[in-house]
């Protein structure tokens, strides 16, 4: 299956060493991307700017960054919250009632953000 | 006569347990006017309002607290912190906030703080012991937003009180919201004016009390 990276949109297949290590661009953020929607997730990439891709990175850090360690890859997978394009956003209630990790996604392009922590019970008012 | 089992259990369950601070989550989808009523709940009780109030959407986009809330009705007593929470939405678009003559850049940033907040509002939800849910009464009740709410708090078997904001309208359908909801006890009110609010308290001390 490829992944995508968040920045750039290069496409890795799976296995590739980027996925592990960090894309050629520097980001260390990729979407996982179903073989079926490969072709509408290039369709995408294309239609982005360089400047929005990089404003759609930060969005998703400044969403959910404060769990993630921006020194390891992350590989963003299934839907829970959908950034068609930088200030544009659909959600699934349904996936996010269940506490299921947080998930975005960029059009068809797919990703995964697990963030065990961010369910956390225990907050005092 | 979900009141009334409510006031069963209650009344016998108070017997063994007492809960010393109930936590009161304010919920519903975006413009419903949970930060208002969280604001007259203040204004009665406290003399103070708790957070600002906007014509445009998801003006709330942080959780709020309001500590020791304590209120009385007919000898009874109830104190509670309150939580205002962001509006739960499917969608956020900036280019709704543009129609309201935002800025691009500050309209992206609310689209995403309001994205934010939806995952916040629903990640607290499990630290709640009652909910008032929020609703439009002017606006059709049945969307996927309010249904998710509701199934999911009954799920969880978190109390809940239906509240049918903006009675003062013309266009406000208090049955439509009743019928939509026919599990559960509905009271309509005004927050903006306070009307009905004797009503919205005698039924959140039945709920939470």
């Amino acid at each position: 299956m490829p992944h995508q990276c968040v920045r750039c949109g290069t496409f890795y297949d799976d296995g590739a060493n980027e996925i592990l290590s960090g894309c050629r661009c520097g980001s260390k953020l990729f979407f996982f991307v179903k073989k079926e929607d490969v072709e509408s997730a290039r369709e995408m990439n294309i239609k982005l700017t360089r400047a929005e891709k990089k404003q759609i990175e930060q969005d998703v850090f400044d969403l959910i960054g404060f769990e993630l360690d921006k020194e390891r890859p992350v590989v963003l997978d299934l839907e829970s919250i959908r950034i068609l394009k930088p200030g544009k956003y659909e959600l699934d209630l349904v996936h996010l009632f269940k506490k299921e990790p947080l998930i975005y996604k960029l059009s068809e392009g797919k990703y995964l953000i697990d963030i065990p922590a961010s369910f956390k019970a225990g907050r005092k008012t | 006569m979900q009141l009334f089992r409510k006031f069963i259990q209650k009344v016998f369950g108070n017997l063994f347990k007492k809960k010393k601070h109930v936590r009161l989550g304010l919920y519903g989808p975006p413009n419903g006017g949970k930060t208002t009523l969280a604001n007259r709940i203040c204004q009665d009780w406290l003399g103070e309002e708790m957070g600002t109030v906007s014509n445009i959407a998801h003006e709330t986009r942080e959780i709020q607290i309001k500590e020791q809330i304590n209120i009385k009705s007919k000898g009874k007593e109830l104190t509670f912190n309150l939580v205002d929470t962001p509006g739960i939405a499917t969608k956020i678009d900036y280019e709704d906030f543009l129609k309201h003559g935002m800025k691009e850049k500050d309209a992206k940033v609310r689209a995403k703080e309001a994205t934010k907040g939806v995952i916040d509002a629903i990640k607290w939800l499990d630290e709640m012991d009652t909910v008032i849910i929020v609703l439009d009464a002017t606006k059709d009740p049945y969307s996927q937003v309010n249904i998710t709410i509701v199934g999911n708090l009954q799920a969880r078997d978190i109390p809940v009180l239906i509240v049918a904001n903006k009675m003062d309208l013309k266009k406000a359908d208090i049955k439509r919201v009743q019928e939509a909801f026919p599990q559960y006890d509905v009271i309509g009110i005004s927050a903006k004016n306070g009307q009905n609010m004797d009503q919205f308290y005698e039924g959140l001390f039945t709920v939470a009390g």
